[in-house]
């Protein structure tokens, strides 16, 4: 990227600025289907201005054509606006469901919300607590729920950029090929593993949480001492069950 | 306005998955549309051709050129930035034509790129075998031209990254190496005027300036190819219009800059030269330059072989959104589970690419005639598919509800002047000696309407598909905010 001289808003960019912003807003109230043309007579807009801001808006990937062609929907990229905030809090009985998983291992049992785009760690087991839980909800690539996440998209690149895979120990996959492979492998299995990738000694599993409408909305992780992956896979199968009892709570 | 209740449901996959999805930075698109149109072959071979015929109006044919390549480039933006297209001007004429219109640009399409890569391969061969210090017989260069199509093959199915990639690098090394020739020939040979100046400097007339803008069109031809990157560019509706419009600035700015060179040189050259094939290549001949000579052709043989490469990628993806429509047999439209590309699509170019001009040597066309015919070919294959697409913006802006008064007229003024300037060059073609090519241009582009209009009467519902792009799916809005299609 050029590195860009600062001259500052000039002339009529904050009022296309605000125009845009604007147009989101018109979009989101009503709803998929709005067409440019109500969108400019909505806002008052000249059309050609309208248009363009529109094609801008939907280039960023704020916005989506609809198959039509001339409607317009919010885009999955806005998702990111609300980050990891916009998860609700977790209820009472999805916190009991995860308290009585925990009584029958004995590992950490963490329960991680997603985003379309991102991670937050909404209740991590108070006897084992994670060592780093910013570290699970940043580096999507090396831990067990982010790589979750990433195998749910139709292309990773577009959450992660392939030049954030940083190097946590050792073991972390660096390079987009291997995590490719290791997306692949997580789609087909159902579940996520990794091996001492975010801390050296700590090897955790992610079992996915799924509204009864498909959408990932959560993970269920385990934390085991020692880059062994298999430890903590054992309990996958276990953490399925519970792991549909939580979806109607989550989604 | 309330709330609507739109019944808006969305697919849970693109008609044209299966590509690899949002790989290429803008560098690797821009790729893909500079290697098509081959750059270094029209710095070095299109000026001279139109100074014999536009002399002292070379340079105003050329800007003219540009700003018209520029001004097609501009109306297929109009498309670009609202759908990202696998099939080019094809799937965007789809959307504004109709399936008639869209077949009949999209075989002109297919025509265009497949003859300029049986161009550049003849091309590539011919300097391959100039550069090895090979005979071009037939046989020689059936031999090279089947070696430079299958690595080409190679490299596409290998993956558009990598071929992008390749061909980004060898128009890069062809572009400088040919700067360097002209720059060395400019400080070495200009003297006295020749006996070619009064060609060079011949009083333009209106005549001479409408063929040298028929000419120096054709130097652009390719220019849109990136309009094949729809699924597999990053953010597709910004690089891909961005990608149409900077490669003919890019490539107006060399090739005036190459005919700003070649007019001063060729001034001062005998006239001889000035009609010979490469008169660039002959002057540093002539001057003693033999590394020079030798520097061009690896220059020019690079750069064609890119360009065999682009057209082959942008040929593949044509064919495998006709077979995704299944307006072709629907095997076309498979993709390499791991290269993600169509693989099946790129195959079947490859014999075709290698094969005409392998038979026309056979039959005993000589290699130069090859190559001239085949351009010829593509350039009006392009042309047609590019008025087509021109035209059909007012009615896609008209029926997305966006029509504004600049792309009424943009789109008219385009297609009128591409429609102009087709017909200036076939009329020219027949009024000299050009029948034949007249005839065989005709020939080639023909069977296209023909199979649209039998599609239309014999089997319209396999024209209901025509246009597909990578359209949202349900994984592409805000979560939850745009119901799936059911499951079928």
């Amino acid at each position: 990227m050029t590195p860009a001289i600062d001259r500052g808003l000039t002339g009529r960019q904050p009022k296309a600025v605000q125009s845009a912003l604007a147009i989101l807003e018109t979009v989101a109230r009503v709803g998929a289907g709005v067409t440019a043309k109500e969108v400019a007579d909505e806002l008052g807009l000249p059309p050609a201005t309208t248009y363009r801001l529109l094609n801008l808006l939907v280039g960023e990937e704020y916005l989506v054509r609809l198959p039509d062609l001339h409607g317009f929907a919010i885009g999955r990229k806005a998702a990111r606006l609300t980050g990891a905030n916009g998860a609700a809090p977790v209820c009472t009985a999805a916190r009991e469901v995860v308290a009585d998983l925990r009584g029958q291992v004995r590992c950490g049992v963490h329960l991680v919300r997603c985003t379309p785009s991102t991670l937050h760690c909404a209740d991590v087991d108070p006897d084992h607590p994670l060592q780093a839980p910013e570290l699970v909800e940043r580096h999507l690539h090396a831990s067990a729920p982010g790589k979750l996440l990433l195998a749910e998209q139709d292309d990773w690149q577009e959450v992660l950029s392939p030049t954030r895979l940083q190097r946590l120990t050792e073991r972390t996959v660096v390079r987009p090929a291997d995590l490719d492979r290791e997306l692949r492998e997580t789609r087909r299995r159902g579940w996520a593993v990794q091996g001492g990738q975010v801390h050296g000694d700590l090897s955790c599993a992610a079992v996915p949480v799924r509204s009864p409408a498909g959408v990932l909305v959560g993970a269920l992780v385990f934390t085991v001492r020692g880059a062994d992956p298999a430890a903590p896979a054992a309990h996958a199968r276990l953490a399925e069950g519970f792991a549909l009892r939580l979806g109607p709570l989550l989604g | 306005m309330t709330q609507r209740s739109t019944a808006v449901r969305l697919p849970r996959r693109s008609p044209v998955d299966g590509l690899r999805r949002h790989r290429l930075g803008f560098a690797e698109v821009l790729a893909q549309s500079v290697s098509a149109l081959a750059p270094t072959a029209a710095m070095v071979v299109v000026p001279s051709i139109v100074l014999v015929e536009a002399g002292a109006a070379t340079l105003p044919a050329f800007v003219a050129a540009t700003a018209l390549v520029l001004l097609i480039g501009w109306c297929l933006t109009q498309f670009g930035r609202r759908m990202a297209a696998v099939g080019g001007t094809y799937s965007y004429t789809a959307k504004g034509l109709g399936p008639v219109g869209a077949l009949a640009g999209g075989w002109a399409l297919l025509v265009g790129y497949a003859a300029v890569a049986m161009a550049a391969l003849g091309g590539s061969a011919l300097y391959l075998a100039g550069l090895l210090g090979l005979e071009p017989t037939p046989s020689v260069v059936a031999l090279l031209g089947g070696v430079v199509g299958l690595l080409a093959t190679a490299f596409a199915v290998r993956g558009i990254r990598l071929s992008a990639r390749v061909t980004l690098v060898l128009e890069v090394v062809s572009v400088a190496l040919v700067a360097v020739v002209l720059g060395a020939l400019l400080l070495v040979a200009p003297g006295a005027p020749g006996s070619a100046a009064s060609v060079v400097d011949a009083p333009g007339h209106w005549g001479g300036l409408a063929v040298g803008i028929v000419l120096g069109v054709t130097a652009f031809m390719g220019f849109e190819s990136a309009a094949v990157l729809g699924v597999e560019a990053r953010r597709p509706l910004v690089a891909v219009p961005r990608a149409v419009l900077w490669t003919p600035a890019v490539a107006g700015v060399l090739v005036f800059a190459a005919a700003v060179a070649q007019v001063v040189l060729l001034r001062a050259a005998p006239l001889d030269v000035l009609t010979s094939p490469v008169p660039v290549a002959e002057l540093a001949d002539r001057n003693g330059l033999v590394l020079l000579r030798r520097l061009l052709d690896l220059g020019i043989a690079a750069s064609f072989f890119a360009c065999v490469t682009g057209s082959t990628n942008a040929l593949g993806r044509v064919l495998f959104s006709m077979a995704r429509e299944e307006v072709l047999p629907r095997t076309l439209g498979q993709t390499h589970r791991r290269f993600e590309t169509p693989h099946r699509a790129l195959a079947l170019v490859l014999p075709a690419v290698v094969g005409v001009p392998v038979v026309a040597l056979a039959l005993g066309a000589g290699p130069l005639e090859v190559l001239v015919g085949a351009l010829t070919v593509s350039a009006s294959g392009y042309v047609v598919a590019y008025v087509l697409a021109c035209l059909a913006v007012p009615l896609f802006l008209r029926r997305i509800g966006e029509l504004t008064p600049l792309p009424l007229a943009g789109g008219l003024v385009a297609g009128a002047a591409g429609l102009a300037v087709l017909l200036a060059a076939l009329a020219g073609a027949a009024r000299g000696d050009g029948e034949v090519l007249t005839a065989i241009t005709v020939a080639a582009l023909s069977p296209g309407v023909a199979w649209a209009l039998w599609l239309r009467w014999r089997a319209p519902e396999r024209l209901r598909a025509v246009g597909v792009y990578d359209q949202a799916t349900a994984s592409s809005v805000l979560p939850g905010s745009v119901p799936a299609e059911p499951p079928r």
